[in-house]
């Protein structure tokens, strides 16, 4: 494993969708000004916006940990929502529990999981029904330029 | 990479201190330093909000003067559409144009051809582009390089079509040196523009190719010249001077229906730097996909509310609405250019637009999260109040600059109390 050049942690409030969005554009920020390149940057985005947006509308609160390391980009988003019974139908596209109310704001249409691993290179879900979910995302550096 | 060229210039001489500029750059790109003004070239876009806001004047546009224009031997004038909305009610285009031909030029040239030609080479453009959307319009030099510095991972998403006014300088340059016998270097072709951006897409067009025009010459420096000949009612009969195949002249102006083709459900307009940076924000997190076309105009209200022009940007759209309302159908001859032309030319932008990334990339990454984590730490030493007295417009931007090494993080005020002796020094008998 490679040594870690930075860490940086996030909250994400759950439930509001008023400031969804932020943590990822905090990140963009973060990654655009260390010159990481546009293509990996944008896939982290997409990966991070996804994994926000799943605390905000369906936990209370979560966690997002940014991790750099000389090769790779790394993503934890840990929440303590309802957790996900059948992890292979929630991975697949379309499958959504999300209520009217979220569908009509424009969420919810069961891309999110499928779409943050799409753009990963690994991904892995860990969850407890009742106690939370856990999600894991790397994204390879092309060039350390 | 090479460095970036700017359409302005900061004056040191003239130059105040006064961090107006400084404070309203949306990039944060400008210090003010022992009380004089500098420019950090790889952050700035061109918008030209600190043009306006000077109080000294040191700051202006790197237009070319009419002096200058003396090297060619025949001087075309492709004057922007905004041109027509500065002047009176009762002026029209032709007028305008009769008067830039008192003023020296040779011709004025029938720009409403190669704007219609655009209209179409982005309507097909968009009809067969597979993604990713919104494209979004590279017309305005500020956008693109918003996109290029700010939003590297969206430079495919510009158009990949040429602007209206390159594609006017190549084909005057072509039918001129045809009709009279001139080289085409002989023959100048200036653009009267509304705004100091449009002069670095000429002097270093983002795509890396050279621009077709000569130069341009900003609206606020010719407005009294051909104000005063408007003005005075003309004796001569110079008409045959305009030599027009079409005679058009005014096409559009304001943002709103510039693309007439395109599907008024997919198509929106934009303009104002801070709205296009909050949708642009949107964009990356993959919203508007549902729009195939992003209209963007980096002044507010479009090129006639560029920093060059010089009528406030309502009356000047009253005007346009004016000219809108007045104009008629396209005559047989205008569709017939069109169509001639556009079965001849090709539109497609002739380079690609490629990031253009902010930190030299010199440093490895290691190198830049050190930099980055010194300026989180010095970052907590300082107020975070933004008084700009140190140089920088925030006390983020001066700890990233003193993290750099660009800047002593002493200069805060609150840090070392010798600094405010200094700026008194600086500033002493400017107050």
């Amino acid at each position: 494993m490679t040594a870690e050049l930075m860490r940086e942690a996030f909250t994400i409030q759950g439930r509001n969708f008023d400031k969804a969005g932020e943590v990822s554009s905090e990140l963009k920020v973060i990654l655009r000004d260390l010159g990481i390149d546009a293509a990996t940057v944008r896939r982290l985005v997409i990966v991070a916006f996804e994994g926000e947006m799943n605390v905000v509308m369906y936990a209370e609160h979560g966690n997002l940990t940014l991790i750099l390391t000389e090769e790779d980009i790394r993503l934890e988003i840990k929440d303590e929502g309802p957790g996900i019974a059948d992890i292979e139908l929630a991975m697949k596209e379309g499958y959504s529990t999300a209520s009217d109310e979220m569908r009509e704001m424009g969420f919810g249409f069961g891309m999110g999981l499928p779409n943050m691993r799409r753009n990963s290179d690994e991904f892995r879900i860990e969850s407890e029904v009742g106690k939370g979910t856990s999600v894991f995302a790397r994204i390879k550096l092309d060039s350390h330029a | 990479m090479p460095e970036l060229k700017h359409g302005f210039r900061i004056d040191r001489e003239k130059c105040a201190g006064r961090m107006n500029c400084m404070r309203t750059c949306p990039t944060h790109a400008i210090r003010v330093k022992k009380g004089k003004a500098s420019l950090i070239p790889e952050l700035c876009i061109d918008c030209g909000s600190c043009l306006g806001v000077c109080p000294s004047g040191a700051i202006s546009a790197t237009t070319i003067t009419f002096a200058e224009l003396d090297r060619f031997k025949f001087k075309v004038a492709v004057a922007s559409p905004a041109l027509f909305t500065q002047f009176g009610l009762h002026d029209t285009p032709a007028q305008v144009a009769r008067a830039l031909l008192d003023l020296g030029f040779d011709a004025v040239w029938e720009y409403a051809v190669d704007i219609d030609l655009i209209d179409r080479a982005i309507t097909d453009c968009v009809k067969k582009w597979p993604g990713p959307f919104p494209l979004i319009s590279s017309s305005c030099p500020v956008v693109v390089r918003l996109v290029q510095v700010s939003y590297p991972a969206m430079v495919d998403h510009l158009i990949p079509i040429d602007a209206p006014r390159e594609i006017a300088g190549r084909e005057l340059k072509r039918r001129y040196s045809r009709e009279l016998g001139l080289k085409p270097e002989e023959i100048g072709a200036i653009y009267l523009t509304p705004c100091q951006a449009k002069t670095i897409s000429i002097l270093q067009p983002a795509e890396e190719a050279e621009s077709y025009l000569d130069g341009a010459v900003g609206i606020s420096q010719i407005y009294n010249e051909v104000l005063f000949r408007l003005r005075k009612t003309s004796t001569k009969d110079d008409t045959h001077r305009l030599s027009w195949i079409s005679g058009d002249l005014f096409p559009w102006g304001a943002p709103e229906g510039e693309f007439p083709h395109l599907s008024r459900e997919h198509f929106l307009p934009l303009t104002g730097l801070s709205d296009i940076i909050k949708v642009f924000n949107d964009i990356e997190k993959g919203k508007l996909k549902n729009i195939e076309f992003l209209e963007c105009h980096a002044c507010q209200g479009g090129c006639v509310g560029g920093n060059l022009t010089v009528e406030n940007l309502y009356v000047a759209r009253a005007k346009n609405l004016r000219l809108i309302a007045g104009r008629p159908k396209p005559s047989p001859e205008f569709e017939k250019e069109v169509s001639r032309r556009f079965a001849n030319e090709d539109f497609s932008l002739r380079g690609s637009l490629k990031p253009r990334p902010i930190e030299g990339l010199v440093l490895d990454l290691r190198e830049r999260v050190i930099r980055k984590k010194r300026a989180d730490e010095l970052l907590k030493a300082l107020p975070l109040l933004n008084c700009g007295l140190c140089g920088a417009p925030s006390c983020r931007n001066h700890a990233e600059d003193a993290g750099a090494g660009r800047a002593d993080l002493g200069d805060c005020i609150f840090l070392s109390r010798d600094r405010i002796d200094d700026l008194r020094k600086v500033y002493k008998g400017r107050i």
